[in-house]
């Protein structure tokens, strides 16, 4: 580097010669010959740097981009910054008397964008070296890669790039020193010290600042990377020393927790892991709360009433299956496509975040017992071991880590976090504004566009109840077409055993089997159909009123109530005979057919008609057979009437 | 339908006209699809109502634990947006449940009662269809009768035949005729009786649509995030993602 010159110049006026002259001219003289060699070693720098910039850096084209982003890090804004402090400072020459203050101040101005500046070489540079450590191991690429440097700066010699590398961070820790041989030539009671001496802490603090952020960055580093181990490399991690720590720490809390000794009070870190933890759970809950708002617009989107258009072929149904369709096949897949691009993603982002900090937490705890067993044992043995003052480090190291960044965290989380939510609001937003388009465009077809909401309420309602009359008029015709009449007749013998039961029971408790029935229980009868019964009761012991149990003159038993119909009695054929007069000559002559009991019931229409003796007649038997073998609902008028017509005819 | 065994055996003549039958088949065939089309739609409708309200429900339990977590304590612009966010969500889940309590009125309700037509109507055409084997089987037996050699008993069972025929046939034929003018009736009544539904449905979705876009643009509007392509909240997404893993304190993955 250049300043080699200048430094010799120094070592040189400081030979016996320079003795003789006065003690303040000669402080003047080092003074100024200090502030030349910042100056011009600010020039050599600044040139080097945009050497390696450009000429250099777009050489190096055979390594991959991500590699010279890591060599060469954020040395563009390096440069920028030192070119403005180049240039400020040439111009302080001009003003000769104040040219020391104004360097100072100068120096003050400039030290946050210094710090921010090269705190972010310094971090990457340890990457760096590593990248020049495998170059170094292919012979061929190292070649070239010297080759390219040793064109363009030929004094960076055989260790090419990491001599270049280290340039910047060489000229941070320099400017302390520089500034510190200004200030000691410089007499204290000169305007000029102490903004001078104000700007060498200033620079000094700079230095040591981006050596703790990279300090930190290295203890962050080695702790917050969640370790996917397999079971095996877990086991191999508990050797002896890791379990002693353990149980140590446990016992060590496991006495805080019982007041043996007294817990480390921060206030201040309680605080913000408290804090902490709110943002967490607050992330953690979303999270899961979007999760489900996402799971349920996934089932709604499954199912589809607009493909049951009822076979109508227009109007307002076919109006709804078109806009249905239209909201299924786009408005909602998009608003749902981008829920997930726009606030799932960036959530589940936010949550990994997380686990980093939560680790860090984690550690401290387990570092600050560690810390305490310390503090113990220097009570009682006054001195500690390498191990353990590594242990105190290490959480001081974390505790200022935390403390430093936590609350950035926060507030950053927080941040996303509003933005997060506000894009949700908006998706809403759009959606609501897409459906509507679509919906205005069916209603605007609809039949009462015009009228209004409560309007159309009632008309809904009104017309649901004309047509809820219509629907019931239309079950109720459904419902009188009755079941066919039973053909069955009745078997011989069974005519005395129905005047029995008859008898026995009265009118209203006759029954006839509909169909078939077979009994499966014990107490459950078998009956063929058309068979009479008695009704006993009209449920089991279970209080089962599907099943009654009957008297079938003989046997007891349950049958199903579905399949017995009501039975009814019709008078007599005399009484028939007694009240139809005009038939009742013709009558006499035929030996009497032996009724049987027609059933004539307003909802059962059943035709039964034994005769035990009949011998073919003329018409007038024909039609009283015909009378007695009716089938509909008839009253005496009737019967009466029809046998009338049936003469007649 | 061939459940009574026939000891006779089935009729000459037939019995039933073919267009007739085919007639009859048609009808009821497009009435069974009716009510196919009509369970699965109330069925459908009803699903999906309940994950609309499902979906809203959610909705609503996202702004209220934002609102019970400490944070919004500590951050008053925090609280100021998670208030105005937890109203706008319970005002869109009372619109939400009017709108399902309308379509549950005018669109369900109905459905269902239209739907509790078809078991009457399924267990008339039951009938008709016995009424119908009955006849058939009476008319073979008459036939039977009627191919004999002509002798008195034969004569006696032949009458007797033909008098329990009669009132089965007219029962079947009555039967028929009034099924073959209901069924196309209550068909089309569908037309009449489903339009106001469906109606009914669009209207309760713009009337939803429009609280929704009106409370939820304001809601907008009020936090001051006016409309912005996609590409550039997804840029703004990963700039924050950025701003986060500069902090030590987090991993880099």
């Amino acid at each position: 580097m250049t300043d080699h010159g200048a430094d010799e110049l120094s070592s040189r006026t400081g030979s016996p010669d320079g003795e003789d002259r006065a003690p303040e001219e000669r402080s003047l003289l080092h003074q100024s010959l200090a502030v030349r060699e910042l100056i011009d070693t600010e020039v050599s720098y600044l040139h080097v740097l945009q050497l390696c910039a450009s000429d250099i850096r777009s050489h190096l084209q055979q390594l991959p981009q991500g590699d010279l982003d890591v060599l060469f890090s954020n040395i563009d804004d390096i440069i920028k910054v030192n070119s403005k402090l180049l240039h400020d400072l040439q111009e302080t020459a001009a003003r000769e008397e104040e040219q020391v203050q104004l360097i100072g101040s100068l120096f003050l101005e400039f030290q946050e964008e210094l710090e921010q500046v090269y705190k972010v070489y310094c971090a990457s540079y340890e990457q760096a070296l590593l990248l020049v450590e495998t170059y170094r191991k292919e012979p061929r690429l190292q070649g070239e890669i010297q080759d390219t440097i040793e064109a363009v700066l030929p004094q960076a010699g055989p260790s090419g790039l990491s001599f270049l590398l280290v340039i910047p961070l060489q000229r941070i820790t320099k400017y302390p020193l520089l500034l510190q041989k200004i200030l000691e030539n410089t007499l204290p009671d000169a305007s000029a010290y102490p903004v001078l001496q104000r700007a060498t802490s200033a620079l000094q603090d700079v230095v040591t600042n981006i050596n703790e952020y990279k300090r930190r960055k290295e203890v962050a580093s080695k702790y917050t990377k969640v370790e996917q181990l397999s079971l095996w490399e877990r086991l191999a991690r508990i050797n002896t020393h890791t379990l002693s720590k353990k149980t140590t720490r446990l016992s060590q809390l496991l006495k805080q927790e019982a007041g043996l000794i007294p817990k480390t009070e921060d206030k201040e870190f309680d605080d913000l892991e408290e804090s902490f933890h709110w943002v967490s759970l607050c992330v953690t809950e979303l999270k899961n709360n979007v999760a489900a708002y996402l799971g349920n617009l996934e089932a709604f989107l499954r199912f589809r009433p607009q493909e049951y258009d009822l076979d109508i072929p227009g109007g307002p149904v076919v109006q709804y299956c078109y806009l249905a369709r239209d909201l299924q096949l786009q408005a909602f897949p998009e608003f749902k496509q981008r829920l997930e691009a726009l606030v799932w993603q960036p959530l589940c982002s936010l949550a990994k975040a997380l686990a980093g900090p939560q680790n860090l937490i984690k550690k401290r705890l387990d570092k600050l017992l560690d810390f305490e067993r310390v503090q113990e044992k220097l009570l009682e043995v006054g001195s500690m071991t390498y191990e353990e003052e590594a242990a105190r480090h290490m959480y001081e190291a974390l505790n200022s880590l935390l403390v430093a960044e936590l609350p950035q965290f926060k507030q950053l989380a927080v941040r996303w976090l509003g933005q997060i939510l506000c894009t949700f609001v908006t998706l809403q937003t759009d959606l609501a504004k897409q459906v509507l388009q679509r919906a205005e465009g069916s209603l605007a077809q609809l039949p009462h566009h015009h009228v209004s909401d409560p309007a159309f309420r009632k008309l809904v309602e009104d017309a649901l109840g004309q047509t809820g009359h219509q629907l019931h008029s239309f079950q109720q015709n459904f419902e009188k077409v009755l079941p066919p009449p039973t053909t069955q007749p009745l078997l011989p013998g069974a005519e005395r055993q129905v005047q029995a039961l008859l008898s026995r029971y009265g009118p209203g408790k006759l029954y006839q089997v509909t169909s078939n029935i077979s009994g499966s229980g014990t107490l459950d009868l078998t009956l063929p159909r058309g068979h009479i019964v008695a009704l006993l009761q009209d449920k089991d012991t279970k209080g089962n009123s599907s099943r009654w149990l009957v008297d079938t003159g003989g046997h007891r038993g349950y049958v199903p109530a579905g399949k017995l119909e009501l039975y009814h009695v019709v008078p007599r054929e005399e009484e028939l005979r007694g009240q139809a007069k005009p038939h009742s000559d013709s009558q006499r002559q035929t030996p009497e057919p032996t009724l049987a009991l027609v059933p004539s019931v307003p909802a059962v229409t059943q035709v039964s008609a034994t005769l035990t003796s009949f011998k073919p007649m003329s018409s007038p038997e024909v039609c009283i057979v015909e009378v007695i073998c009716l089938r509909r609902v008839v009253g005496l008028r009737e019967l009466q009437q029809l046998a009338q017509d049936h003469t007649a005819s | 339908m061939s459940w009574i065994p026939f000891k006779i055996g089935q009729p000459k003549k037939q019995i039933v006209p073919k267009t007739v039958e085919r007639d009859f088949e048609r009808e009821y065939g497009k009435l069974q699809q009716l009510e196919e089309q009509t369970k699965r739609l109330q069925k459908d409708m009803k699903k999906s109502t309940d994950a609309d309200l499902a979906m809203s429900k959610s909705a609503v339990k996202i702004s209220l634990d934002l609102l019970s977590n400490p944070l919004c304590e500590q951050d008053q612009d925090f609280l100021n947006m998670v208030t105005a966010l937890d109203t706008a969500m319970k005002r869109m889940d009372a619109f939400n449940q009017e709108k399902v309590n309308q379509i549950q009125k005018t669109v369900i309700e109905p459905l269902k009662k239209f739907g509790s037509v078809f078991p009457s109507l399924n267990m008339a055409v039951k009938r008709r269809e016995q009424a119908l084997q009955d006849y058939r089987r009476l008319q073979a037996k008459v036939e039977k009768y009627e191919e004999k050699e002509k002798t008195g008993p034969v004569l006696a069972k032949l009458h007797q035949a033909r008098e329990e025929l009669r009132p089965v046939r007219d029962d079947f034929e009555a039967k028929n005729k009034q099924l073959l003018d209901e069924m196309p009736r209550f068909y089309s009544s569908r037309l009449d009786y489903f339009q106001p539904s469906f109606e009914s449905l669009i209207r309760a979705q713009v009337v939803y649509y429009s609280e929704m876009h009106k409370i939820f643009g304001d809601l907008t509007q009020q936090l001051a995030q006016p409309g912005r392509p996609d590409e550039q909240r997804e840029r703004e997404n990963e700039a924050r993602l950025s701003e986060l893993r500069a902090l030590s304190i987090v991993a880099d993955d």
